[in-house]
């Protein structure tokens, strides 16, 4: 089986995987301005060159604690998709490699048919375990985030 | 309408591209319904399309073939292959047709009433269609064509090559800002004049390309006065058109998607909902129908309202027409509420009418309508106010507009308000309001009204907000409200594109925006924010329905025969009228207007010279006719509450009332039918029944000429000398009454003005 190209990154310390054919582009936010009374995970909008895109921080759907609001609204790394025709930029800690990735079966203690849905398997990184993520899913979860 | 002409042009000629397929399909199976349908549309189309741009070829054609399509749908015409090849040769004519157009070219009409003739003679001879060889235009034709000056020519893109260019023209705008930031420190002039340049190019390239994507919702309603005048005109109907919201501007996509549906809605309502002149005065309406075609954004959606005014869909008659079809469903039918009856109008192949007309033919396919919109992404709603009228709403997605919006600071960051949607804008340490806390949450009070007033930290549950040093005030369909802010920016037009569902979530926002300082806005969406604050607006309509009853004394204001400006109040003037010269006269010791035979007493009082009087004021009261002679009429205005009561207490001047800044008399229309001799007693005419209106309005010049006092209603002690009803209801008359009858032919028809004066002298000798 051949693996197919991945994005690695750091959301929260969790070393996660994007698939490399969803990313649209590895970015740089600005500032972010923030949409008050949008949905948790949402930290606000930031202008990509003449398109706006919607800045999430997912990290809650990963189980650790989201950045503090001040250091949120600094911007910095995000990853680039299209949803549905909207642009979201998922912000994360860093950006480490892309490489070839053969996923295999999520552990089975993770609810992937429930809360953790956009999870789509596991990589082997280096002396750790990567999560795949699925990013439609991932947006999905993170727009209904109260 | 040379653009509308070639739209058509290229329009038809894709469909036709598209639809050959089609064609060929339904040739192989004619009892595809599918196949059918699309075709349908396309002939429906076209023969709507060639109603206003004048091109009756087309139009007998495409509503020939559409005829004979609409017989198969309804299953009254098996499709045969005579009827199919009659169909085709009319598709292959059409396209034809419409190149001859663009060419600037005539094509013989050779053939087109076979082509016709065709489609009827179909099930019976097969062997008699005209075959029917396509003239295709020749080589030579073809090169003149593209020689011919000043043929506009155009080319079709695809959406998504314009969405490339126009975002390359916005990351261009954006770089260029901060270009230009940089290059102000520089402090050069040299460079300064070249960005100059650069930037002046820069904004009319924007321009430009916006102009390629985006249309004024104008461009939509320009083809609608024409459209509603003519359709109106062609059926002896007179309407009004009023078109609001026009300066919108929407994605071109979808303006072109909503053209064909909005041409046959404001075709259909001018053909099916607006009543001939007569019944609408019998229905107690304005003798001139009103349409209002209303262009509007709420939320994420631009929503276009089509109004009418006439009589609404009879849901009875729909029922029972689909029952009439297909009796099958009869239970089906009895089981549905009124929506769900309303909505049977969108059924294909359905006529509301039972004759068909060559406006709008048949019920126009509301289902070809429903669907257009649907492709758009939109949906199509009704409101039936029967006997009131007919509201068709149209909602379709707003993908990509450009909006006046104000830029306010509140909550801490910056949004954007629709224009629009915004009153005045307020400053809260001027004086001119006063914010009061009522319970949890604020009232303001402006120029004695008081507003709910909305803050959005604490709508959205952030920090507990300042006092707020700005308040936009804010008009929605249901009410008004205070939103509260913190500053004012400046307005700008901005391109809306929508946002996210994460950040839809909140309710309260209807898109976002990109200004050329780099940094995105949020659009408020304002009755979300009033639905989310739990906003009720009773209190506003109340003060409305006050307003308008409070409006109803309305005084014409006149030019006298002894110069002065006067008034009177307009309820007391039955017409204006234009008399012949010589037809006042002063005679017998009193002024006398001949018209029809009779006298009617004139108002002397202004030392009127009886042969110079050209104009004057009918005056009808209580049976009492007076000709009030004036110089001219000049206008209609509200008459103010308060009145200065004249010196003289019997004179026929009711008081002064200030118009404009004028004192002026208003002349009291019974103190001049107090200065009548007595007319001698007549009898009692009683207009019975339901219709009693109707026939004030139409017969009571007829019945006073024949020597009656026309009354709705029997005071005490009086007695009627005859009655007038229509026909069912006469037997329920308290006196005798003649039977006036509904229909042509019959005897005493109601519109029989000769019958029935000869019926009530009869009736009094």
């Amino acid at each position: 089986m051949i693996g197919s190209l991945h994005l690695v990154a750091r959301i929260g310390g969790c070393g996660v995987l994007f698939d490399a054919e969803r990313v649209d582009s590895v970015v740089e936010v600005g500032a972010v301005v923030p949409a008050p009374g949008a949905s948790a995970a949402v930290i606000g909008l930031a202008a990509m060159r003449s398109r706006v895109a919607t800045v999430l921080d997912v990290r809650a759907l990963l189980g650790v604690a989201r950045c503090p609001e001040e250091k949120r609204r600094e911007g910095g790394r995000a990853v680039a998709t299209i949803v549905d025709g909207h642009l979201y930029a998922i912000a994360v800690d860093s950006l480490e490699d892309v490489s070839t990735f053969q996923l295999g079966a999520a552990p089975a203690g993770l609810d992937t048919a429930g809360d953790w849905d956009f999870v789509t398997g596991i990589g082997e990184g280096q002396h750790e375990t990567l999560l795949a993520l699925d990013v439609d899913r991932l947006v999905v979860r993170a727009s209904a985030l109260v | 309408m040379d653009d509308l002409l070639q739209e058509f042009i290229a329009e038809t000629r894709e469909t036709l591209e598209a639809l050959s397929g089609e064609i060929v399909g339904w040739e192989a199976d004619p009892s595809d319904r599918a196949r059918l349908d699309s075709i349908f549309r396309f002939v429906h189309t076209i023969k709507g399309s060639c109603g206003f741009l004048d091109l009756p070829r087309l139009a007998r054609l495409s509503h020939a073939a559409e005829d004979a399509l609409a017989a198969v749908r309804g299953g009254d015409r098996v499709p045969d292959s005579a009827l199919v090849s009659a169909i085709l040769a009319i598709i292959d004519r059409i396209g034809d047709l419409v190149e001859a157009i663009d060419a600037g070219e005539s094509l013989d009409d050779g053939g087109e009433a076979l082509l016709i003739a065709a489609l009827d003679a179909a099930p019976a001879a097969t062997g008699a269609v005209a075959p029917s060889t396509p003239a295709l235009p020749d080589a030579a034709a073809l090169a003149a064509a593209a020689q011919r000056p000043g043929h506009k020519r155009s080319v079709r893109l695809s959406v998504d090559l314009l969405d490339r260019m126009m975002s390359g023209v916005s990351d261009m705008v954006l770089a260029r800002n901060q270009l230009a930031r940089h290059l102000r420190q520089i402090e050069d002039p040299r460079l300064e004049a070249m960005l100059e340049r650069l930037s002046l190019s820069v904004d009319e390239l924007r321009d430009t390309v916006t102009r390629t994507r985006m249309q004024r919702v104008e461009a939509l309603f320009s083809a609608l006065p024409r459209l509603a005048r003519d359709s109106a005109a062609s059926l002896g109907k007179s309407v009004t058109l009023v078109i609001e919201g026009g300066d919108v501007e929407l994605d071109r996509e979808m303006i072109e998607l909503l053209r064909d549906p909005l041409v046959h809605i404001v075709r259909n309502a001018v053909d099916h909902g607006l009543e001939d002149r007569a019944d609408r005065i019998l229905a107690g309406k304005p003798g001139t129908g009103e349409l209002r075609v209303v262009a509007r954004q709420a939320g994420n959606l631009i929503i276009i309202d089509i109004v009418d005014d006439g009589r609404g869909v009879d849901t009875d008659r729909l029922v029972a027409k689909i029952l009439r079809d297909q009796p099958s469903r009869a239970a089906e039918l009895r089981g549905l509420d009124e929506e769900a009856r309303l909505r049977l109008i969108f059924e294909p192949g359905l006529s509301s009418r039972d004759e068909v007309t060559a406006l709008s033919g048949r019920g126009v396919g509301m289902d070809v309508v429903k669907a257009n919109v649907e492709q758009a992404g939109g949906r199509i709603s009704l409101v039936n106010r029967p006997g009131q009228g007919l509201t068709v709403s149209l909602e379709v997605p707003l993908t990509l507009a450009i909006l006046n919006a104000v830029l306010v600071d509140a909550a801490g960051t910056r949004f954007a308000v629709p224009r629009q949607s915004v009153d005045e804008i307020v400053a809260v340490d001027g004086g001119a309001v006063r914010v009061d806390r009522v319970g949890t949450g604020s009232v303001v009070l402006l120029r004695g009204q008081r507003l709910p007033m909305v803050a959005l930290g604490d709508l959205l549950d952030r920090a507990p907000a300042e006092p707020p040093r700005y308040l936009a005030i804010v008009s929605l369909r249901e009410g008004r409200f205070a939103l509260a802010l913190d500053g004012v920016r400046d307005t700008q037009e901005l391109v809306v594109k929508p946002a996210a569902p994460a950040v839809m979530r909140a309710g309260i926002y209807a898109g976002q925006m990109l200004p050329d300082d780099g940094l995105p806005i949020l659009l408020l969406d304002c009755s979300g924010i009033a639905a989310k604050a739990g906003l009720t607006f009773e209190q506003a309509q109340v003060q409305v329905t006050a307003v308008a009853a409070a409006e109803a004394v309305r005084a014409l204001l006149f030019l006298d025969v002894d110069g002065e400006r006067r008034l009177i109040v307009s309820d007391a003037v039955d017409r204006i009228e234009k008399v012949a010269a010589g037809a006042v006269r002063a005679l017998a010791g009193g002024t006398w207007l001949t018209v029809d035979g009779r006298s009617v007493p004139v108002w002397a009082g202004q030392g009127v010279v009886a042969e110079t009087v050209r104009t004057v004021l009918r005056l009808q009261a209580d049976g009492l006719e007076l000709a009030y002679p004036v110089e001219e009429a000049i206008e209609i205005v509200p008459l103010p509450n308060d009145l200065a009561p004249a010196a003289d207490p019997h004179g026929v001047i009711a008081g002064l009332a200030v118009i404009a800044g004028e004192p002026l008399e208003l002349v009291d229309p019974l103190a001049l039918f107090g200065a009548l001799p007595v007319a001698t007693e007549r009898p009692l005419c009683l207009l019975h029944g339901s219709e009693g209106a109707w026939m004030e309005a139409f017969l009571k010049p007829t019945i006073e000429q024949a020597g009656y006092k026309v009354v709705r209603a029997i005071a005490p002690g009086q007695r009627a000398a005859v009655a007038l009803a229509i026909d069912e209801e006469a037997d329920s008359a308290p006196t005798p009454a003649l039977r006036l009858s509904r229909t042509r032919g019959q005897p005493l028809y109601r519109y029989d003005r000769g019958a029935l004066i000869a019926a009530l002298k009869e009736h009094r000798a």
